[in-house]
Order: structure tokens, then C-alpha cells, then sequence
């Protein structure tokens, strides 16, 4: 029997060779998955858009009757915000017209603009049963137009960016998953120039906030309940996407900069429809390489 | 013909790790506590214990597989999956010469190998630096919940798998 041991032992150790070459390769910096990759992500997506139509269709309807019984309720008020936003429509017209003119003065093409994006619809799939890494698949890939970095929002706010594309499914790393290698660029809007610029650096765990470095540091105080939107300045995500809002502003351990804590605006747990930003600039490869240093 | 079906199973419950969070209420599945699915492993710990013989390997090699595609689908990072689901299942066919397949001896099993296989994702995930963990918070905020969601999983699929299992692998051991 000693053989037939150290034949076991042998398999083991082959398998351990494996899984090392195999998270060494994993971890690399890849630019692409490989086909097969694609190919069976692609499949196994197809599948469970096969299993989600019917599942989705029936909490539909539950949640529809839900929205029956409070339909009232909600037309009351919404007629009564229906008439502040006349005013608000003419106001947006002077300004949009205002705001092209300014451009045109400048000479900005539509391009420049860091405001400017597409939007592309897409349904949340499958969610990652890893809950180390939050990942969610959705149904739209490269043949839609999707590409690795654009910014992922629901109606409320920021969730994540696209981590891989395939051919028609699609990865998406969510805020609560950030580390220091997907920063985003954010700022806190303030009247007369006084914005105040900051990295989201991260999301910590414990108390359920991203975390969002102020780099200029001033005698500008923080407040609670400001609202981070991104500055578009890390040249993948557009400007003025909302993130969230600051609850607690706190010294870096070296007492040198402040990092105010800042609750997601979205609810990164109930994600069912979200869309892509595509924000068209044609740069966006050069840019890519600054976002991730 | 009869492995193909274990395998269309195992392929299924592959999609259904992750829409599960759709059937399950997501309040209890998305809370603090982390609660993985473990779906596959299981049906493999059956497969190990009533399909194979002693001397066939069937579920090791689908355990490889399977932990391949998990890996590939769900996470990105290959290999881990595929390891760990490689050596629990693994263990798991060494000990069943040992003890009867009975309902406690599979209840055993299954608790023995969901703890290791997570601990083992957990710990190889760690040693790369994709995640930090605090182990002290492991314990009950990720181990626990797995487990008990994955045995509520284990009582409702043993009376569905075993018998067919049992009647699959001797006729497929026959031939």
C-alpha cells in the first residue's frame, strides 16, 4: 500500500500546484476573460434569465397590488409637487439655453462634457452566492454596448461599476465591495466655488458607510446630510451621479486628513432594475490606467 | 444515462445559487449575518455517499467540475471552489467506509463538510488578500447562518435524492 499513498499524496500536491497557478492567473491584471469564460458565464446567464422571467413576473404582480392600494394616496400628493415643478420646467429651459451658449462660447464639444452619457436599461440577473464579493450579473453585455468601468445607478443613486463584460451578461462590482483599487472621484457641492473634492476610498463594513477622504482639507466644515455626487474628474464616471450622504465625519488615524463616512444612497440589497452609463468620451482608454493607478 | 441527470441536477442548482435570492425573502438572506449557499456541495456529499462505490470517483470528479464552474460564474477567482469542493468531497468519500449512509450519518457529513469547505474558501481568500476577515465575527456572522441555511436545504433534498440515488448507482455500477 505505500504506493498507492504516496500516489494520493502526490494528487494533492499536484491539485495545490493548480489552485495556485490558477489564483495567480485569476488575480492578474486581465484586460479580457477568456472565451471560455465568456461562453459559459454566457450560458449559465441565458439559464437563469429563463428561470427569472417567470419569478419576477409573479412578485410583480404581488407587488402591483401593493401599489394599487396606495395609488391614491400618492396621486394627492404628486399633483400638488405637479404644480411647483411648472415653474421649476422654465427655469431649466432659461438655464439649459443659457448653459449652450456659454458652451458654445467656450467652443466644448459635446464630447467634452462630463455630464454627457448614454443610458442602457438592464435587469439584475443573479447575485453572487460568495457574499465575500458583492457581485451582481446582469442581462446586457458587450453586444449592447457595455464595456468594463462604466457606472451602474438605480433611480437612487450610485451601486457600482461594470468589474467584466461578456458578450450578453455582465458583471457588476458593488459599492459595498470597493477597495483602494476602484476609487472614485467625489465631490460635495457647495455655492460660490466652495466645493470641497474627495477620493470614496473604500466601504467599511462595520458601520455600513463608504468611505470618502477630503483631500483638500480647509477650515470648510463637513455637515451632516451633505450630498456626495461624483465630480467626473476620475475621467470613467460621469459627473453629478449621487453616491450619498455624509453621517459622520472622522480623523484618519494620523490626524492629518478627515474621512467623513458616507451612507450609500441606494439600497445595495434590493437591486432589480439598474442602467449602465455609457459616458461617451472617446479617452476613456487613457483614462482608464489613471483611474486605476 | 443515469450520470447525466446528476449532472443536469447539479448544472441546475449551479443557476439557482444565484437567482436564489429572489425566491428567498432578501431581508433575512442580505442582513448582517452572511448566509451562503452551499447547494452543490451537498448534492455532491450525496452523489460521494450512495451513488459511488468504493472504488468509483464519480463525485470527486464532479465536485472538480462543478467547482470549476462556480468559480468561473459566480466569483472570478479560479480555483478556490474547485479545490475545496475537490478535497472536502474527497474526505467525505474516505469516511463513508467507516459509517452506514443513514439520516444522522448524512446530517453529520453534511455539517462536517460545509464547515470545512467554507472555512477552507474563507481562509484561502484570506491568505491571497481579496477579503480581510475578522475571524472572531466569522464564527457567527457567516459559519452559523451558512450552516443552518444550508441543512434547512439538506432535510428537504434527503428524501428526494437518496432512493434515486441509491437505484442509479447500481444500475449504473452494473454496466
Amino acid at each position: 500500500m505505500p504506493f498507492f499513498r504516496n500516489r494520493r499524496l502526490f494528487i494533492f500536491l499536484i491539485g495545490f500546484i493548480v489552485l495556485v497557478a490558477l489564483i495567480g492567473y485569476s488575480l492578474r491584471e486581465r484586460d479580457n476573460v477568456t472565451m471560455v469564460e465568456q461562453f459559459i458565464n454566457d450560458t449559465v446567464g441565458w439559464a437563469q434569465n429563463v428561470i427569472h422571467v417567470p419569478v419576477t413576473f409573479i412578485t410583480d404582480i404581488i407587488s402591483n397590488i401593493d401599489d394599487l392600494r396606495n395609488t391614491y394616496n400618492e396621486n394627492q400628493i404628486l399633483r400638488e409637487q405637479l404644480g411647483q415643478y411648472k415653474g421649476l420646467i422654465y427655469e431649466v429651459q432659461e438655464l439649459k439655453e443659457e448653459n449652450e451658449e456659454l458652451k458654445n462660447a467656450l467652443e466644448l464639444t459635446e464630447s467634452d462634457s462630463i455630464r454627457e452619457f448614454d443610458a442602457i436599461q438592464a435587469t439584475v440577473i443573479s447575485r453572487s452566492p460568495e457574499q465575500w464579493l458583492d457581485e451582481v450579473t446582469i442581462n446586457k453585455g458587450k453586444q449592447h454596448g457595455i464595456r468594463e468601468n462604466m457606472v451602474v445607478i438605480t433611480a437612487e443613486g450610485m451601486v457600482g461599476k461594470i468589474q467584466t463584460a461578456q458578450q450578453y451578461t455582465s458583471k457588476v462590482q458593488l459599492l459595498t465591495g470597493f477597495d483602494q483599487f476602484n476609487r472614485i472621484s467625489a465631490t460635495i457641492s457647495r455655492e460660490e466655488g466652495n466645493d470641497i473634492f474627495g477620493m470614496i476610498e473604500g466601504f467599511d463594513n462595520e458601520t455600513g458607510t463608504l468611505l470618502f477622504r477630503i483631500i483638500e482639507e480647509s477650515e470648510k466644515d463637513v455637515d451632516e446630510d451633505e450630498l456626495v455626487v461624483s465630480s467626473g474628474m476620475g475621467g470613467v464616471f460621469p459627473a453629478g451621479m449621487v453616491i450619498g450622504t455624509v453621517k459622520d465625519v472622522v480623523p484618519d488615524q494620523y490626524g492629518l486628513t478627515r474621512t467623513a463616512l458616507v451612507e450609500p444612497a441606494a439600497d445595495m440589497y434590493e437591486i432589480n432594475h439598474v442602467m449602465v452609463l455609457d459616458r461617451a468620451a472617446a479617452e476613456v482608454e487613457e483614462v482608464e490606467e489613471e483611474e486605476e493607478e | 444515462m443515469k450520470r447525466v441527470y446528476i449532472l443536469l441536477f447539479l448544472f441546475l442548482f449551479l443557476i439557482l445559487e444565484g437567482v436564489a435570492i429572489k425566491f428567498l425573502p432578501s431581508s433575512i438572506v442580505l442582513s448582517e449575518q452572511m448566509m451562503v449557499p452551499h447547494w452543490i456541495l451537498l448534492i455532491l456529499i450525496f452523489v460521494a455517499v450512495f451513488f459511488d462505490k468504493g472504488h468509483t470517483y464519480h463525485a470527486i470528479l464532479y465536485a472538480i467540475i462543478f467547482g470549476f464552474l462556480v468559480d468561473i460564474v459566480y466569483t472570478g477567482i479560479l480555483g478556490v471552489y474547485m479545490f475545496s469542493y475537490g478535497i472536502v468531497v474527497y474526505i467525505i468519500h474516505s469516511l463513508k467506509k467507516f459509517l452506514h449512509g443513514n439520516f444522522f450519518v448524512m446530517l453529520l457529513f453534511s455539517i462536517l463538510g460545509l464547515i470545512l469547505s467554507d472555512l477552507l474558501i474563507t481562509f484561502i481568500y484570506d491568505l491571497v488578500g481579496i477579503i480581510k476577515v475578522s475571524w472572531e465575527h466569522y464564527w457567527l456572522d457567516r459559519l452559523v447562518p451558512t450552516v443552518i441555511l444550508n441543512l434547512v436545504f439538506f432535510i428537504i433534498l434527503y428524501p428526494i435524492l437518496v432512493k434515486r440515488l441509491i437505484a442509479w448507482g447500481s444500475e449504473a455500477n452494473w454496466d
